[in-house]
């Protein structure tokens, strides 16, 4: 087993809308991300797998509120530091982001070399333009891009090129940790390549150390992590490897989820093509027992009232649900 | 749409802008049924009488009187004669005289009238005082004397042989019930210079000017929805001489356009409704432009396209599938042209170019008159305030209303 | 006009292709803006010669008869007059020849004679208003939009209390017409308070010349002036600039930054930028609609610039000082609306990029 790079202790944030309701967008998530391995999570929109990305940096502002947990990166436990000293320290050099929406991600007016410069000199204010400028440069070129790109501004690149140079930028400083949220959805399937290309190689020229990528899109993560978690309202619901996961999905949820998209591999064929119907739960007032029993066509009564735990099976997987693994098994195996 | 209403009514700075609004709306309605009559209707002769309650003095001297003993009547009634300015001046002929008025409290009626008694000296012929300035003195000497002498006052009529003779005396504990007085007017906001009851013109102009912003906010907004949509979802070369005039429009001030074309109609044609056409005409810029935006942005929407292949018309394809998407803009450009409307009448008016001045008052007339007569340098505050303030108050209301409904369709800039 | 449209579609073309790759994106922002300018400083002069002729009655003979009915000159000045202008406006030639004569006649700054102040030049009576009315309105706009971004911008930022004063005070002052500020402004500092004069842009006993006395006069006769539209321009702009600040506040660069570890007054700094370049564009759009308010407040304090010179071409019928001051302000505002757009595209990129699409 490889050293820890990223763990995550029983983790809750909450939103607070401008009505001052408060939303439990993430509701007690814990996992561990080895050195050199990479983790996906998936899951609908709302059920807060953007929201983990977020509130994993350690840094909150509103409308986001930290409740309680632990963020442990490289053994240090960031969680509770004084957000200057996160800002300062953090930020960037251990853990790094790449937002849902690069296309606006970079600021339009402002050339992407002098963002470069704000952003070392945000952790290292003794180092000069040219130092910098000659490290984004050897960086580019790296990575495949173009160094002419740096004296561009974000309104003259185009999208794909915008969101290779956001995963550039993001990860400048090597850091430990880095968390992608839907790195890839908006862009054409070209330039979807191309990212998960470069983010394969920043894995492997050891300038990130461990990766989180969260997305919709399951067969992306197949291809890109080696473990899944499956996410619902707030909560992880499973977890295993990305193979695991995909074939042999224990959890309703998961199950339903896979059942819901096409995955162009062999046993999967001739399944059902078909959504979950209903909406996941309001997370003003998340329900006391299982969150998908509303939706779920196993649920009985018991389901509704009773809470449940995460529940260890296998070789290091988990799932969240009432039934047993056996038991669930033998309902899809019926259908 | 039930739901769209709520939330707008939801959004305070919409309500806020609402309340105003309806409030000068009902002022316009209810006030004429107290009071009403010609607005424009001369009833004062002179200029700028003050607010305040006017009693019919011939009426009066003929009612029945109560006798009041009041024990600060006296004191109210020197108060009273002397002004403000008699008492600066009152000063300044202490100081002259080199009297002690380190204690003196100008407030002090009774101490400023002793000190007068003692100090004053109709002979006297202060240094580099002008004639006109002494004479000014002889005058409050007599009047500061007849305060003291006053005890009753007869009043003589003319009797059939044309003699004059003893009617009445009215003694100073004589007093007179209002509601005994034949004629008693209020005039909350005074006359302007041509002697007009300023309350009833600035309520009959506010309508004026209303209706004046609503007929410039709908030419505006028909000429700008139709152009907007034509350039939008035509396209082609219709869009291109659409935002060809549009954009020349945008740049050429309107209100030199709007000066250019009263000016040349001339006086005699210049009705309000002339003027108010007029000012939409030469303001429909904006709503084009964001119609025609909006209109781009819909124009390859599948419902629309579903419409277009199932071969409706190209009315029906505007009135059914464009329409209602674009009518939050429409509205809410519509409210600020009627706003931009009113300032711009009050504007031309100003310039002399309003609409003619015999038929109707308007706010902007109203201002202009005010200043003509120098309203502002004269203390006549009740002839031009009430005006800034109504039409500030409409241009407020209307754009609060706007902010609020731009809060909830534009969800990007909610707080 | 389709023609028109077509040959501008054409150079914009031509221009992109012959260009160097680097500057293309501005050559081509640059040199649309300037056809713009050419095409609407034509379609101004056209309007400004047209207009007033459209009316069925001969100017010349309307303007005549309005000076003979009010008795302000004799006769025979009249009819002097009436010569004067049948030559100038040639009002019996055809209607081009009349075009092609008004303007040589504007492009040799000849406007012709003041009715009102016969035999005074128009364009000797515009020379002595315009530099008034540049010294007041540039200066007085320009104080309003900086000091009115500045607040909005701190609403925005501070929100809480201040802001919740701060916007209806702003959204209120935005509502009062330039004259009624003017007019307040007047009353308030000038009759009551005594601390300014209220008329005239210097001292009515004093002849302009350069000395101590007479530039304190136009000092403080500057004051009421120019704070009535500094006050106007501060809550447009302030609402303006606030609604803009909030949207960037929100914006995902903002967030991406922060997450990098880039301290918030850096951020803050790329916001209020990025939030107050859009306000240069939105000055160009209403600066047409601030001067109008500018010039109606200068009527109110008398002040001896294009507004009063408007008012008094008004009240006296003086229509050759009419059409020129409108000429001349229609200009004005070309030129600055021109400018802010040249300026614009210089600190904006977003502009550069916009024209490669």
């Amino acid at each position: 087993m490889g050293k820890v790079m990223l763990e995550v202790r029983n983790l809750k944030t909450k939103y607070v809308t401008r009505f001052h309701e408060d939303v439990y967008a993430v509701d007690g998530v814990s996992f561990k991300i080895e050195e050199g391995k990479s983790l996906g999570i998936a899951g609908e929109s709302g059920c807060g797998k953007s929201t983990l990305a977020l509130s994993m940096m350690g840094y909150y502002f509103p409308p986001l509120h930290y409740m309680s947990g632990d963020i442990i990166i490289d053994g240090k436990n960031i969680s509770g530091l004084d957000p200057d000293e996160v800002r300062k320290t953090i930020l960037g050099t251990e853990i790094a982001y790449i937002p849902q929406a690069a296309m606006n991600a970079l600021n339009p007016t402002q050339k992407i070399i002098r963002f470069i410069e704000d952003v070392v000199r945000a952790h290292q204010p003794k180092k000069d333009k040219k130092e910098i400028r000659a490290m984004a440069e050897q960086r580019f070129a790296e990575l495949g891009l173009q160094p002419g790109t740096l004296d561009k501004h974000a309104v003259e690149l185009s999208g794909g090129m915008k969101q290779r140079t956001v995963i550039a930028v993001s990860t400048i400083l090597n850091p430990k940790v880095l968390i992608a949220d839907e790195p890839s959805s908006a862009l054409d399937v070209t330039s979807q390549k191309m990212v998960i290309k470069m983010m394969r190689e920043l894995m492997e020229k050891g300038y990130i150390k461990s990766m989180l990528f969260i997305t919709h899109e399951l067969p992306l993560l197949y291809n890109v992590t080696d473990d899944i978690m499956v996410m619902y309202a707030g909560q992880i619901v499973e977890k295993g490897t990305a193979k695991e996961m995909v074939f042999d999905p224990v959890h309703p949820y998961s199950h339903g989820l896979m059942g819901s998209i096409l995955v162009p591999e062999e046993g999967t064929r001739g399944q059902k093509l078909g959504a979950i119907p209903g909406a996941p739960p309001n997370l003003k007032k998340p329900p006391n027992g299982c969150r998908f029993a509303e939706r779920c066509k196993y649920a009985t009564a018991d389901c509704r009232y009773t809470s449940i735990p995460e529940k260890p099976f296998g070789d290091g997987r988990m799932y969240r649900c009432l039934k047993g693994v056996d038991e669930l098994k033998e309902v899809y195996s019926g259908e | 749409m039930k739901n769209t209403l709520r939330q707008v009514f939801h959004s305070s700075k919409f309500v806020a802008g609402f309340v105003i609004f309806v409030a000068i709306i009902l002022m316009m309605i209810i006030y004429p049924l107290f009071n009403p009559g010609n607005p424009l209707e001369q009833i004062g002769v002179g200029t700028f009488a003050k607010p305040g309650t006017y009693v019919s003095l011939y009426d009066a001297a003929r009612t029945k009187t109560d006798t009041l003993r009041l024990p600060d009547a006296a004191d109210n009634r020197i108060a009273a004669a002397l002004t403000d300015e008699d008492r600066v001046a009152m000063v300044e002929w202490f100081t002259l005289m080199g009297a002690d008025i380190s204690d003196l409290d100008t407030a002090d009626t009774d101490a400023m009238i002793e000190l007068w008694h003692e100090t004053y000296d109709p002979t006297a012929r202060p240094k580099g005082m002008t004639n006109a300035k002494i004479n000014y003195y002889k005058r409050l000497n007599n009047a500061i004397m007849d305060l003291g002498a006053a005890d009753t006052i007869t009043i003589a009529e003319y009797n059939d042989e044309g003699v004059l003779e003893e009617s009445k005396t009215i003694l100073d504990t004589d007093y007179v019930n209002t509601k005994n007085v034949a004629n008693v007017k209020t005039l909350p906001l005074g006359t302007d210079n041509f002697g007009r009851d300023v309350l009833k013109e600035l309520v009959s102009a506010t309508g004026t000017s209303i209706r004046i912003g609503l007929i410039a906010g709908i030419v505006a907004t028909v000429i700008g929805l139709t152009f907007g949509l034509l350039a939008g979802y035509v396209g082609g070369w219709l869009d291109d001489i659409i935002m060809f005039i549009t954009n020349i429009f945008t740049v050429i001030p309107s209100f030199v356009l709007l000066i250019l074309i009263t000016y040349s109609l001339g006086q005699e044609q210049r009705g309000a409704a002339v003027v108010a056409t007029v000012i939409g005409f030469t303001s429909w810029t904006w709503t084009a432009r964001s119609v025609r935006s909006q209109v781009i942005s819909l124009r390859n929407r599948d419902h629309v396209n579903l419409s277009k292949l199932s071969g409706h018309s190209l009315v029906r394809i505007v009135v059914m599938d464009i329409l209602p998407y674009i009518a939050s803009y429409v509205v809410m450009a519509f409210i600020l042209q009627v706003s931009s409307g009113i300032l711009a009448e009050a504007q031309l008016s100003l310039l002399g170019l309003g609409p003619k001045t015999t038929q109707v008052p308007t706010l902007g007339l109203m201002m202009n008159w005010a200043m003509l007569y120098s309203a502002h340098t004269n203390g006549s505050w009740w002839a031009y305030f009430p005006v800034i303030l109504i039409i500030t108050l409409i241009s407020f209301s209307l754009n609060l209303m706007n902010t609020g409904l731009d809060q909830v369709f534009n969800p990007t800039l909610r707080d | 006009m389709l023609g028109m449209v077509a040959l501008f579609k054409k150079a914009a073309i031509a221009e992109e292709r012959n260009d160097p790759k680097n500057m293309k994106g501005y050559r081509k922002y640059f040199g649309k803006k300037i056809l713009w300018f050419v095409i609407t400083f034509i379609v101004a002069v056209v309007l400004n010669f047209i207009l007033p002729r459209l009316m069925p009655a001969d100017p010349v003979a309307a303007i005549t008869g309005k000076l003979a009915g009010s008795g302000a000159t004799d006769a025979a000045a009249v009819q002097r007059i009436y010569e004067h202008y049948q030559e100038e406006f040639g009002t019996n030639k055809p209607i081009y020849q009349q075009f092609f004569l008004f303007v040589k006649n504007a492009l040799h700054g000849n406007f012709g004679l003041s009715f009102s102040q016969y035999p005074r030049p128009v364009s000797d009576i515009i020379g002595s208003a315009i530099v008034w009315t540049i010294a007041l309105q540039f200066p007085a706009i320009i104080v309003g939009w900086l000091l009115g971004n500045l607040l909005g911008a701190l609403a925005a930022y501070i929100r809480k209390g201040f802001d919740k004063v701060l916007l209806p005070v702003s959204l209120f002052l935005s509502n009062v017409p330039a004259f009624g500020m003017a007019v307040v402004m007047l009353v308030l500092f000038g009759v009551y308070l005594k601390i300014a004069p209220i008329s005239g842009g210097y001292a009515f006993d004093m002849i302009p010349h350069l000395s101590w006395d007479f530039i304190k006069s136009v000092i403080s006769h500057y004051q009421l002036p120019f704070w009535s539209i500094v006050l106007v321009s501060i809550g447009g702009q302030a609402v303006g600039m606030r609604s803009m600040s909030i949207y960037e506040l929100n914006a995902d660069y903002v967030k991406y930054a922060r997450f990098l570890g880039i301290k918030d007054r850096k951020i803050v700094g790329y916001v209020f930028r990025n939030a107050m370049l859009p306000q240069v564009t939105g000055l160009a759009l209403s600066i047409g609609t601030m001067i109008g308010g500018a010039l109606v407040a200068e009527i109110i304090f008398s002040y001896p610039g294009l507004g009063s010179a408007m008012y008094s071409a008004v009240t006296a019928a003086d229509y050759p000082l009419i059409s020129a001051t409108t000429l001349i302000i229609t200009v004005m505002v070309l030129v600055v609306t021109f400018i802010l757009d040249i300026v614009y595209g210089f600190i904006d990129p977003r502009v550069k990029a916009a024209q490669y699409e």
